[in-house]
């Protein structure tokens, strides 16, 4: 860990401006207040990824609850404070494609109540339509497109920091994210122009 | 025909049409109540050694009268009180003339039978 010690007391208890480290490093002395801090920090991230990974499923909050539970067990699990999130990401996302091989995925199709979309092409798209098409399509791609694709675009992460992640080359998160945005092409092919033309 | 950088924007702009997926409400303060669970369903349970009942001196008083008994055995045979139980292997005159002198190995008569023999 690479936390910072001698801190008084009362800069403990302010951990909004804690770094990382710190929060670790607390969080490793069974500082809640500290974790807590952490849980406000990344929860969100881990979260959205669980739930692009599973493509909406129920079981998102618990998945993105055991990356915590998991880091809380142990804080030093983690050797740099700066990969934390790659670190949540990495044991969040491994989590998912281990339940993935349970059950199949049907959230999303219940999520939002519209007839296939990407069949009715004599229409223009109303948001919900466009939404739900966009959302099919990364679910519809593989598991590690969809982590290298959910990782880069929607999280933020430079393509160093989701090879990190996802324990892989750079090389290989490119090659993934190519062949993700090919899979998306191809599944969104017929209203590619549509969504990009603009919505109803 | 688009460039590169012009399906990175397309790409981006469709992306953008996905569900922003939010955490339900109360999500982490679930998540920290669990933590407080975990914290104490996780209790180590420490190792205490079974309590054993602690020897009696009676149980050494069984070695007196075996270490006398030893004691006793090697006095009487330092002073040969008891070679007339003994068998005559060990007793009898050829065990009692031993010399320590003497060449039992016979190499020390090879140069002799060498000598008759050539």
């Amino acid at each position: 860990m690479t936390g910072r010690t001698g801190k008084g007391s009362a800069a403990v208890e302010d951990y909004t401006k804690a770094d990382d480290a710190d929060l670790l490093m607390a969080s490793g002395q069974r500082q809640q207040a500290a974790f807590a801090e952490l849980v406000n920090r990344y929860h969100r991230p881990v979260y959205r990824l669980v739930w692009r990974m599973t493509g909406g499923h129920a079981d998102s909050e618990d998945i993105a609850q055991e990356a915590f539970l998991k880091l809380w067990r142990d804080p030093s699990q983690v050797r740099e404070a700066k990969a934390l999130k790659g670190w949540l990401m990495r044991v969040a996302s491994n989590a998912v494609i281990d339940r993935s091989r349970k059950p199949a995925h049907a959230d999303i199709d219940a999520a939002v109540e519209v007839s296939d979309p990407a069949a009715r092409t004599d229409h223009p798209l109303d948001r919900a339509e466009a939404t739900a098409l966009v959302d099919r399509g990364i679910a519809a791609l593989p598991d590690r497109q969809r982590l290298a694709l959910s990782l880069v675009y929607f999280e933020g992460l430079s393509n160093i920091e989701a090879a990190e992640a996802m324990e892989v080359s750079v090389e290989a998160v490119e090659s993934l994210l190519a062949r993700a945005k090919r899979g998306l092409k191809q599944a969104l092919a017929d209203r590619w122009r549509d969504l990009l033309d603009g919505l109803a | 025909m688009t460039t590169g950088s012009g399906e990175e924007s397309e790409l981006r702009r469709i992306l953008a049409l996905a569900t922003a997926a939010e955490p339900p409400a109360g999500a982490a303060d679930r998540l920290m109540a669990r933590l407080a669970a975990v914290e104490t369903t996780a209790q180590v349970v420490p190792f205490r050694p079974r309590a054993t009942r602690r020897k009696s001196w009676f149980a050494y008083a069984a070695a007196v009268p075996l270490a006398a008994s030893l004691a006793l055995g090697i006095y009487l045979g330092a002073m040969g009180k008891l070679d007339t139980l003994l068998p005559a292997a060990i007793t009898g005159d050829l065990a009692m003339s031993f010399d320590a002198d003497a060449d039992l190995t016979g190499v020390g008569e090879a140069e002799a039978y060498a000598e008759e023999h050539t």
